[in-house]
């Protein structure tokens, strides 16, 4: 008999009721006390929500109505039923776990083995009839609770409050080991699942970097404006901030590997920098942006949009719109990992490796005060660029997380006032609340729509609001409410496109709503004309 | 939506449900010249009307929540019968809260029932539900969906007692979210019970005359505003006091809400709660069913909460089941 899934079911049910971090810690590392081996390393990357390592790179990617399907059979509710419960309870996971019959609670319910050799068969099964056999299959033995955290491993989300940081900390806390060597063993081999079994075996040290696994990025903190740092301005170095996809590119021999931040291998896409690193001399692994290029310099990512998502560009649009890698980091050399020395050490050992060439060196530069920051700040939005980086020269490289090491500044577009012409129920934490705003600007009389917003109000905020709305409707369509264009929001965004998805011809990219004006009438909304003034800037037009 | 046509004795009007027989609204939304009041919850009870019917006790709250009210009113008790042009008016026990009640209006051209809230498990302050049976069930569903089965009431109140306690045990506050009518007073005598000393907030606090004139007492209760909360003291607050001062400044605290949303894990981050217990003093989803078969109605109409869903699953169980429309829509704030 193999250990039950059951254990990791419950972890991450008590993890999801408790508050404190240290608490779900404790969960996470009882369940994972007893197993060993393949079970500890399965139920480790359970844990963290996906049966596979990250240098996998695989997703189970099973569709939303797929497992749906599997549930309808399972539970015997109809297909509309289980799509309004997952709305009302705000997750599809919960909501099965809810639907199961109650001699469902009896069940012994499944093994941690079974769990990942099923999930991952998922992932090999093209037809979406194959995954949902396997999907009814588990659900059909599992007890409700099982089959609510499998349903959220499936759907990429299980929402309990911990990350992976949560699980290096529980191994660490189950096998007392230190937790810099879990988290080093973890980045290293880019498996929680094998670094918790090697953790409980005491051999941490010997799991090693490996070329061509993807590894977390490093992540700056936002800043305002140049006052935030003025304190500390001596620690740092300061770059320009591109405005392009930002990449590691691991390189041996000819073999070149492009990551994005999603982790994914991009590699295809842009021939002409694996052709290029692949001609420069020695092993490395760098962290850096892919961007348009154009007369010795960094093109708008407006270009190189353009090349986005082609697998194989076409000659002619290879020949348009050439792109090239500009490094500012190196996280490998030959055989040894660099994530532990300085940014100094770091920066030497890349610009030694750029003198091979096949890439673009990012320039370094030094603001002794907030004003130097600000001219610093100013020549690199003369260049075309997004703003600075500023990176702590006595900083080490946290693979996959967001400090204070490295601040980046850049500068926040106008904001529009729009009004609100729909709004609907919004999911997950708020789910049952009017939260989903559609948003329009002024075209002469009439109001075309050019967004959609989720966040930026208060839950209370929200609620007031939706009495409002719920006052003003004028028609309903399923979920969507019509309302009378009455309220105002101020929204912002990171940028504005064109786009055929609403009326007014464009679409703005992450918009928040970041007030509602009450001060404002309809009447006294941006118009459409104002929108195209901000794209064109954007463009440089 | 469906045309409601057909109900016998009853109007749909853009201000509400009306019965035309007595000239009376069921509980209309805004300020009627007569409104027939199934219970006190602002949702159903709405300020200003010229003439109020209801319980004794739901006309007391009405007062109490509405000093400003210079209207008539007209008390009905449980199982009397009004007359009037041939038609016949009778309440019964909802089982929802204290004073809420179902209405049956019956005459030439059939019968309906009008649920308001209700709930057919036992409740601690309401009289047993009853189940009449009438030809057209007109019923409320905000849980009418399968995924809301609340675990018993007992379990859920046993839970209530041990969240208290290990709050004091660890010198914590246990901070009770519990709607103000009903609930809060509910959840004071479980815990004066248990022999828990509790603090209410003011608008359940003010309440508890209306409670105390149908029998129930409070030994071990006071008032939020007589002196800070003490260890050892559970404090009752509304569900929208979670993120106010009132709850902020207890600096050790463990809050507990009390919902038939708990049921939903996103209700613990919506009001920052540390225990989810699902309470509510709405019928859940087989309750629902099963009121719909002692009502054994041949034709039902759905309205408040999961309409459509809960027609729709009411049909493939062969009832003749729709969605009413009734214009307005009112959130519910008492589940």
């Amino acid at each position: 008999m193999g250990s039950p899934y059951r254990g990791v079911a419950d972890a991450l049910e008590g993890a999801a009721a408790t508050r404190g971090k240290l608490a779900k810690i404790e969960r996470m590392a009882g369940a994972l006390a007893p197993l060993s081996g393949p079970e500890l390393a399965a139920a480790a990357r359970l844990l963290s929500g996906s049966p596979y390592a990250e240098w996998e790179q695989a997703v189970t990617s099973v569709g939303w109505a797929t497992v749906a399907r599997a549930a309808s059979a399972v539970t015997g509710w109809d297909l509309e039923t289980i799509g309004a419960s997952a709305r009302a309870i705000g997750d599809l996971g919960e909501a099965i776990g809810l639907l199961l019959p109650p001699e469902a609670s009896g069940r012994s319910g499944l093994e941690i083995l079974e769990v990942d050799d099923r999930l991952r068969a998922l992932s090999a099964r093209r037809k979406a009839a194959e995954k949902a056999e396997i999907i009814e299959d588990l659900l059909r033995r599992a007890s409700p609770r099982e089959a609510k955290y499998l349903v959220k491993t499936l759907s990429g989300g299980l929402r309990v409050g911990a990350d992976l940081a949560t699980v290096e900390e529980a191994i660490a806390a189950a096998f007392g080991s230190p937790r810099e060597a879990v988290a080093r063993a973890r980045r290293d081999s880019g498996d929680i699942g094998e670094t918790a079994a090697m953790a409980r075996e005491g051999r941490l040290d010997e799991i090693r970097f490996r070329l061509f696994h993807p590894i977390g990025f490093m992540l700056a903190s936002p800043i305002e404006n140049a006052e935030e740092v003025a304190g500390e301005l001596s620690l740092f170095a300061a770059e320009d901030k591109f405005d392009g996809i930002r990449a590691h590119a691991h390189k041996s021999g000819s073999r070149v590997a492009l990551f994005s931040r999603t982790l994914d291998d991009v590699t295809a896409q842009f021939p002409e920098i694996a052709l290029a690193l692949g001609a420069a001399p020695g092993q490395f692994l760098l962290d850096g942006e892919i961007v348009a290029w154009k007369d010795d310099r960094v093109d708008s990512f407006f270009r190189l949009q353009r090349r986005l998502g082609r697998k194989a560009p076409p000659a002619d649009l290879l020949a348009e719109i050439p792109v090239a890698f500009v490094a500012y980091d190196c996280l490998a050399s030959g055989e040894t990992p660099l994530f532990e020395r300085a940014w100094t050490e770091r920066r030497a050992e890349l610009e030694r490796i750029a003198a091979g060439g096949g890439f673009f060196l990012s320039a370094v530069r030094d603001a002794a005060t907030p004003a130097e920051l600000e001219d610093l700040f100013r020549a690199a939005r003369e260049r075309g660029n997004e703003g600075v980086m500023l990176k702590r020269k006595d900083s080490v490289y946290l693979a996959g997380k967001r400090g204070r090491a490295w601040r980046k500044w850049k500068k926040a577009l106008a904001t529009l006032d729009v009004v609100v012409t729909a709004v609907e129920q919004g999911n997950g934490k708020r789910a049952g609340m009017l939260s989903d705003y559609t948003f329009a600007v002024r075209d002469g009389d009439r109001l075309v729509n050019i967004g959609k917003a989720y966040t930026g109000l208060t839950d209370e905020e929200i609620r007031k609001m939706g009495t409002r709305f719920r006052k003003i409707t004028t028609a309903r369509y399923g979920p969507v409410r019509a309302v009378a264009p009455e309220v105002v929001l101020e929204v912002a965004f990171d940028t504005i496109q064109k786009s055929t998805r609403h009326k007014s011809g464009y679409a703005l990219r992450f918009p928040r709503i970041v007030r509602i004006r009450e001060d404002k009438l309809p009447a006294e909304a941006d118009t459409v004309q104002r929108v195209e003034e901000i794209w064109r800037g954007i463009q440089g037009m | 939506m469906t045309d409601a046509a057909g109900i016998p004795h009853l109007e749909i009007r853009p201000e509400g449900l009306f019965v035309p027989a007595f000239g009376a609204f069921l509980d209309p939304h805004g300020p009627a010249a007569r409104a027939i009041v199934s219970h006190a919850h602002s949702d159903h009870a709405a300020a200003g009307h010229g003439e109020v019917w209801g319980t004794g006790s739901t006309l007391a709250i009405y007062r109490r929540r509405n000093p400003e009210w210079s209207g008539g009113a007209r008390p009905l008790a449980f199982e009397e019968k009004l007359e009037a042009a041939g038609v016949t008016l009778e309440i019964f026990s909802s089982g929802h809260i204290l004073g809420a009640a179902q209405i049956r209006v019956s005459g030439p051209e059939g019968s309906f029932l009008y649920t308001g809230d209700f709930r057919r498990r036992p409740s601690r302050t309401a009289a047993p539900a009853a189940s009449p049976v009438a030809d057209v069930l007109v019923t409320e569903c905000t849980f009418g969906l399968p995924v809301f089965r609340f675990p018993p009431r007992g379990e859920s109140e046993r839970r209530l007692v041990a969240a208290c306690r290990a709050a004091a045990d660890e010198g914590a506050i246990a901070v009770v979210l519990a709607y103000a009518l009903g609930k809060s007073q509910d959840a004071a005598l479980v815990l004066t019970e248990a022999g828990i000393p509790t603090v209410l907030h003011g608008a359940a606090w003010k309440l508890l005359p209306e409670y105390e004139q149908a029998g129930f007492s409070f030994p071990l209760s006071r008032p939020y505003d007589s002196g800070p909360v003490r260890p050892g003291e559970a404090l009752i607050v509304p569900p929208s006091c979670a993120r106010t001062s009132v709850v902020r400044a207890l600096k050790k605290r463990r809050i507990v809400y009390l919902s038939g949303w708990a049921m939903r894990d996103a209700s613990r981050a919506e009001h920052d709660a540390d225990v989810l217990l699902p309470i509510s003093d709405h019928a859940d989803f087989d309750e629902l069913v099963e009121h719909v078969d002692a009502v054994h109605p041949s034709r039902v109409w759905t309205h408040h909460g999961y309409a459509r869903d809960f027609a729709r699953i009411l049909s493939a169980r062969g009832a003749a089941a729709a969605p009413l429309s009734e214009g307005g829509e009112r959130a519910a704030e008492d589940a």
